[in-house]
């Protein structure tokens, strides 16, 4: 963007100010909270105040006491598996869209519903279908012969982890099959027609064409839909709260489970920092590749 | 480009399976809602049954327990929007038009805050806001919204400054006006349509925000995302107040994306694919 008024050089960081006064006074408060407690011995059940200076403890607890490495493992698989999945079946409802048939525009309007409903609601519905006598899902798949466990999807651990994923895939391919159609109806049509002509087809064209054009934009959206599967807390709250056992437990759930259910204020703000710590490198990660070549 | 009958077939066949996966879900909860408790975990499912509006009443009308969370959610949801404008609109009207060192930096802050995880901000949170005798409030609920709205609508606001030829700006400084008239009367009402999108997402972010609600609200500043949870609370027959209390908190978001169209895929990516 071509620069103005060169004069006068503070008027961009003035207007820039409020904004950064205002996020920063929501944020370092939390941070240098948690930084300071996560060296404290400090249980809200017991005390109003923190107990005393514990070193690094607290930071060894997180592994000991809490089942941190289980919600770590689980974060991943379905935060890697979730976004695999809805960048698929995301593009596969793109390129049935960019059919161009009529009747198309109204299913794109209508599909983009479920990624317009809070994750909290979109966990009931799931939670609903997913009941062990009478939920929908339940009944599908018993009619076709899929053993469901007696404790229901939710119930059992090798499927809990699987169940919650389902419900995110429904909820936010949507949103990958919307913005990748968008991405494929931006391809200017000789460049398709040039391909056509020198014989590509099928999956030559999607690879070649179709795939490299929409690259920029599926590496931003495949980003953003990372970072917040790895998030991931709504769904879990409503579907299975972390359970059983730890089978779907996920890095928030933990956190939340040790300090707003258990109060344990200094183990939490001890994994607070170690989440904190996660999410910054993979953020800086993501965002090297994503915003490569950008345009500021 | 002519299709085969056969593959068009196919593909229609395709796109209904697809809006079935996508669709039912949403239309099985709203017949919960509108189902006797009875009928809710029939086995084998009932497509058809005898409606009623019986849960909604109960919910939204007599005793309506649910009609004041309906109300804190509006008034959270339109605050968190008002109150995030006047900072995200200089912001991103300056991230826009000027160049600065350190705007590659300041971006990159913005939207990791977006995907920053809100539960590591919970606990502090509880906690300050107990101390300052804000717990409960709206106010409370609004200012911390601020750390999701603030970062969204600098992003999306940016994009839409960046639509605004800068040159248009620049002929009415050649023709007298200084920054501020060229951007209140040139600029801002070409960018009227962007900061109402951007407003439309705001508010839905924070319309759809379950977290900060849960752990700020109290019971008569609860929000509707917290009312479904209450029930849950409490076992077995109260998935039809659940599900009549989640169709209404559905409702507004889904007519502001049929209302948002082609700024879908601009909002959800923060401005960064403009689609």
């Amino acid at each position: 963007m071509v620069s103005l008024f060169k004069s006068r050089r503070m008027l961009p960081y003035l207007l820039i100010l409020p904004s950064i006064v205002a996020l920063a006074s929501l944020i370092i408060y939390p941070m240098l909270f948690s930084l300071v407690n996560s060296f404290q011995n400090w249980n809200l059940q017991t005390s109003a105040v923190p107990m005393g200076f514990v070193g690094l403890q607290n930071y060894q607890l997180v592994f000991t006491t809490t089942p941190f490495p289980d919600a770590l493992r689980n974060t991943l698989i379905i935060s890697i598996a979730g976004t695999f999945v809805e960048f698929w079946f995301g593009m596969g409802v793109a390129l049935l869209l960019n059919s161009r048939l009529k009747g198309v525009s109204v299913a794109r309007a209508l599909l983009i519903m479920p990624t317009t409903i809070a994750p909290i609601v979109a966990g009931f519905l799931f939670r609903y279908m997913y009941y062990e006598q009478g939920g929908l899902i339940t009944w599908v798949l018993t009619q076709i012969g899929f053993p469901v466990p007696p404790q229901g999807l939710l119930g059992n651990a090798n499927t809990a982890l699987g169940a919650v994923a389902l419900a995110d895939i429904w909820e936010w391919t949507p949103f990958f099959a919307i913005v990748l159609f968008a991405g494929l109806l931006a391809i200017p049509e000789d460049i398709v027609e040039a391909a056509t002509v020198d014989g590509a087809s099928g999956l030559r064209m999607f690879a070649w064409i179709t795939l490299p054009s929409v690259s920029r934009t599926a590496i931003i959206v495949i980003m953003i839909r990372f970072m917040q599967l790895f998030n991931m807390f709504d769904l879990v709250l409503v579907l299975t709260r972390g359970g059983p056992g730890t089978a779907s437990r996920t890095l928030s759930y933990n956190l939340y489970q040790e300090g707003l259910v258990n109060y344990n204020i200094g183990v939490a703000a001890a994994m607070t920092w170690l989440i904190v710590i996660i999410v910054t490198v993979l953020i800086n990660m993501y965002a090297r590749v994503a915003f490569r070549n950008w345009e500021w | 480009m002519t299709r085969p009958v056969y593959q068009k077939g196919l593909i229609y066949l395709a796109l209904l399976a697809v809006m079935v996966f996508f669709m039912g879900p949403i239309l099985w909860f709203w017949a919960l809602a509108l189902r006797s408790s009875a009928s809710a975990f029939a086995s084998p499912p009932q497509l058809l049954f005898q409606p009623t509006l019986d849960a909604f009443i109960y919910t939204f009308v007599n005793p309506g327990a649910n009609a004041s969370q309906l109300r804190s959610s509006l008034i959270v949801a339109l605050g968190a929007t008002l109150l995030n404008l006047p900072f995200s609109i200089t912001a991103a009207y300056s991230m826009s038009r000027f160049r600065m060192r350190a705007k590659q930096f300041l971006m990159m802050w913005y939207i990791s805050l977006l995907m920053a995880p809100p539960i590591v901000f919970l606990i502090p949170y509880f906690l300050i806001m107990s101390q300052l005798k804000l717990r409960g409030t709206y106010v409370a609920m609004i200012l911390i919204a601020q750390t999701i709205t603030i970062p969204l609508s600098v992003w999306l606001l940016k994009s839409f400054f960046d639509d605004v030829p800068v040159d248009i700006e620049e002929a009415a400084q050649v023709d007298g006006a200084n920054w501020y008239q060229a951007l209140t009367r040139i600029t801002l009402p070409l960018t009227v349509p962007g900061i109402i999108v951007t407003s439309m997402f705001a508010f839905v972010f924070t319309w759809n925000n379950v977290v900060f609600p849960l752990i700020l609200s109290n019971q008569s500043t609860a929000t509707l995302p917290v009312g479904t949870l209450n029930y849950f609370a409490t076992t077995g027959v109260t998935w039809n107040y659940i599900a009549a209390t989640a169709v209404v908190a559905m409702i507004p978001p889904m007519i502001i994306f049929l209302a948002l169209g082609r700024y879908i895929v601009r909002g959800l990516t923060f401005g960064a694919v403009k689609g």
